[in-house]
């Protein structure tokens, strides 16, 4: 039976890391990262929206502020890391299997605001970054 | 006893196959140019929009002018053993009315890539 043991013991390891099982990294994005490069060509005063809509796609999102409104493109990136190291013990205790859990993670979103006039002609425009608050976080008492 | 090996094989192929998704979605119709070309600046009424393109899924008010959103996202989603990553596109179409409910200007942006199918969560 010996010979048995050690496939056997694979079999488990595998099944026990498996996405069904203890562990997943997980990602979800939401449209591409807009650079500094990329929007180069708007000029305040001159550019229309309609032209930065040729360039970097429809915004997201339009903002009526006061007199102005304000265009706006999201990137956002979302990650989140679970391990259950309860979750082998279903092959031993398969009635009641108890959950021990650790999980983390982050969500961050980088925004592009585009402010125009009420000829939809660029007035400003500016950066948010967040992205860096996405991230994997395996210890949750940090 | 033969046949363990073949066994245990094929039980982790089935247990690790079992750990696989692959997810395709789509929020909202996809406004098509052949739509938009009916719409012409200066002409179009506000119901002559919504009888091309439906009714949008949000009107915004902006300085006495009215805007229809027309939403529409693309999603794709991989999920192989215990890596997982969704990617979500989003394409919508703005139509700016002026005092007198005619069509002053439509935003829509160029084409976006098709997200991509990918399960690997690390890097860009």
């Amino acid at each position: 039976m010996r010979f048995l043991v050690r496939p056997f013991a694979l079999c488990l390891l595998i099944a026990s890391l498996t996405s069904c099982g203890p562990v997943i990294w997980q990602r979800l994005t939401l449209n591409q990262p807009i650079t500094k490069d990329e929007v180069a060509f708007i000029h305040e005063g001159q550019t229309y929206l309609s032209e930065v809509a040729q360039e970097l796609g429809a915004p997201d999102e339009i903002l009526n502020l006061k007199n102005r409104l304000v265009a706006r493109y999201h990137f956002s990136d979302t990650r989140y890391f679970r391990i259950n190291f309860g979750w082998g013990l279903r092959f031993f205790i398969p009635y009641y299997t108890p959950d021990l859990v650790l999980s983390g993670g982050g969500s961050g979103t980088d925004v592009f605001d585009v402010a125009c006039d009420s000829h939809l002609v660029v007035q400003e425009t500016s950066f948010a970054f967040h992205k860096s608050s996405s991230r994997f976080n395996f210890w949750p008492w940090d | 006893m033969t046949c363990v090996r073949p066994l245990l094989l094929l039980v982790a192929v089935v247990i690790l196959t079992g750990g696989c998704a692959f997810v395709r979605g789509t929020y909202g119709e996809e406004v098509k140019p052949l739509d938009l070309s009916s719409i012409k600046k200066g002409t179009t009424t506000r119901a002559e929009v919504a009888t091309f393109l439906g009714a949008p899924e949000r009107i915004v008010e902006v300085n006495d002018h009215e805007i229809f959103q027309y939403y529409h996202f693309d999603m794709k989603s991989g999920l192989l053993l215990f890596f997982s990553r969704t990617n979500v596109i989003s394409e919508d179409v703005f139509v700016f009315f002026d005092k007198n409910g005619i069509v002053e200007d439509i935003v829509v942006g160029k084409k976006k890539p098709v997200p991509e199918m990918q399960f690997w969560p690390f890097g860009e």
